[in-house]
């Protein structure tokens, strides 16, 4: 049994899912296609319904 | 933030999933990372390359909005901080030409020509795609007129025009207006040097070049020095250049933000000829935007064209009723059949009012098209990499217990890329999406799989 996950995708999903595994304990390899992550969430400005800024 | 920072986390950013191979517990992974032409070890990021770069383009973060170099960070906050180079644009790719600015103002030693790609080998036992979401192209539906009315934006575009960080830094102007505010240096140079170049007349045959002009135009000149001829023209085109920079500067001067600001809704959703689906966020979207943009300016005018306003999560039917009582959002019932461009790059927007069954034309200052939440590029190319199957709106197929898993066993996806969602739906389902595959490297995941 392999104890490491791979998560494809550094959006909010991505980023949310690989921290959950990391702070379990469970190596995690993230890969994103850009070269930041942050997915669409880092393009917007603030998010319903609190308009809290999304960064 | 601290996805960079995790012991736990291997962060491969500008890399893509070439093969994978294998079952649930044991699958044996290629991934290749592009290469930036910059050493993320190295690089600090302050942006010195970028600076100096002499090759601009259009900032793909911006959405095309604002202006990036060669050498570009993503985006401000953007994790790893480290530069890229875009090699396709760059003058040091080019065949026959040179630059190396950048290597030679990076104090860091950071840029690296002739970086290769790299490819590692990972095995791995559970897959959690999360490859999100592209949104509706707008010009598929030409009687809104997106890419020809300059006015007709996007949501996403509106958002970045919202946004401290954004081109405009949070001011919201027409994008015509943005377009004119930015041709303005430009035309003065070109004045400028129109202006200039008739010095050189001026002192060789010392008059001035009105006097000149006056005098050429009432025949004196004729027929004699070519020199002359080449002084008058000059004389039009300088006299010319003054005008059109006046006009642009009188229009420049008379700018105002955008006041008059129309949202439409579902773009490309909820309509058999796109996506049938609903995209769920757009509305609250719209809301946030409106409340967002009178927040900015007092004086904005807000007006929501929908079939319904569609708000259903925690806390939203309460954001949908402030948006009316303190942002002054009007909420139109109607379904909007054209957007034609009027006077001034003014887009007019033609509709049917269904409460009152009559056909109204409103003109705006702005209009915002809240395009639909489609899957993204990548899901059909990631679906076949994975093994997996996609749903028939081309998201993947999920089974309906447990929702999170794939036609695969040990592969399990989260957020946009299972259907449209908001944000704290996609941070709900990745929590979930992580908890099933601990399952699997626990050995247990794989029991549950429903058929």
């Amino acid at each position: 049994m392999n104890r490491d996950v791979l998560v494809i995708g550094g959006g909010i999903a991505g980023i949310q899912a690989s921290l959950d595994l990391a702070e379990m304990g469970i190596k995690v390899h993230l890969v994103e296609r850009l070269p930041s992550i942050g997915g669409r969430m880092a393009q917007l400005d603030k998010t319903f319904p609190t308009n809290d800024c999304a960064l | 933030m601290d996805v960079g920072r995790h012991p736990n986390i291997n962060l491969l950013a500008y890399s893509e999933v070439e093969k994978v191979e294998g079952q649930a517990g044991d699958f044996r992974v290629t991934v290749r990372k592009k290469p930036r032409y910059v050493d993320e070890s190295k690089c600090t990021g302050c942006g010195a390359c970028a600076e100096k770069c002499p090759t601009v383009t259009s900032d793909e973060y911006n959405l095309g909005l604002g202006k990036a170099k060669a050498i570009y960070k993503y985006f401000a906050q953007g994790i790893p901080s480290a530069y890229t180079i875009d090699a396709t644009i760059c003058r040091n790719f080019q065949p026959g030409k040179k630059c190396g600015i950048c290597q030679k103002v990076c104090q860091a030693g950071a840029i690296d020509y002739k970086q290769e790609a790299k490819i590692f080998e990972l095995s791995v036992g559970a897959i959690i795609a999360a490859t999100g979401y592209d949104l509706f192209d707008a010009r598929r539906i030409p009687e809104y007129g997106y890419g020809r009315i300059r006015n007709v934006i996007t949501a996403l575009e509106f958002e970045r025009f919202l946004s401290a960080s954004g081109p405009t830094h949070g001011h919201v102007y027409r994008v015509t207006d943005l377009a004119a505010q930015e041709a303005l240096p430009e035309m003065e140079k070109v004045c400028q040097k129109a202006v200039k170049g008739l010095e050189r007349y001026e002192k060789q045959f010392s008059m001035t070049s009105d006097e000149f002009y006056g005098r050429y135009e009432s025949g004196e000149f004729k027929g004699g020095n070519e020199e002359y001829d080449k002084w008058a023209a000059a004389v039009v085109a300088a006299r010319k250049a003054t005008a059109e920079l006046e006009v642009l500067q009188k229009k420049v001067e008379s700018i105002e933000s955008a006041h008059r600001l129309a949202f439409i809704q579902c773009v490309g959703s909820r309509d058999i000829r796109f996506n049938k689906y609903c995209s769920g966020f757009c509305c609250m979207h719209a809301i946030k935007e409106a409340i967002i943009a009178r927040e900015h300016d007092r004086d904005a005018q807000v007006y929501i064209f929908g079939m319904d306003i569609r708000a259903v999560g925690k806390g939203f039917e309460e954001y949908r009723n402030r948006g009316a009582k303190e942002a002054g959002v009007h909420y139109i019932r109607s379904r909007v059949a054209e957007i034609t461009e009027g006077k001034n790059h003014t887009p007019i927007i033609w509709y049917e009012d269904t409460k009152e069954r009559v056909v109204r034309q409103m003109p705006v200052d702005l209009v915002i098209l809240s395009t639909a939440c489609q899957p993204s590029a990548s899901t059909r190319r990631v679906a076949e990499l994975l093994g997996i199957e996609l749903n028939e709106f081309g998201f993947y197929k999920t089974a309906s217990y447990p929702p999170l898993d794939t036609t695969r066993p040990g592969i399990f996806i989260c957020g946009c890329a299972h259907s449209p969602m908001d944000i704290p739906e996609s941070v709900a389902q990745a929590s979930s999406a992580a908890a099933r595959a601990a399952q699997v490297l626990a050995g247990s995941g794989t029991m549950r799989l429903a058929s």
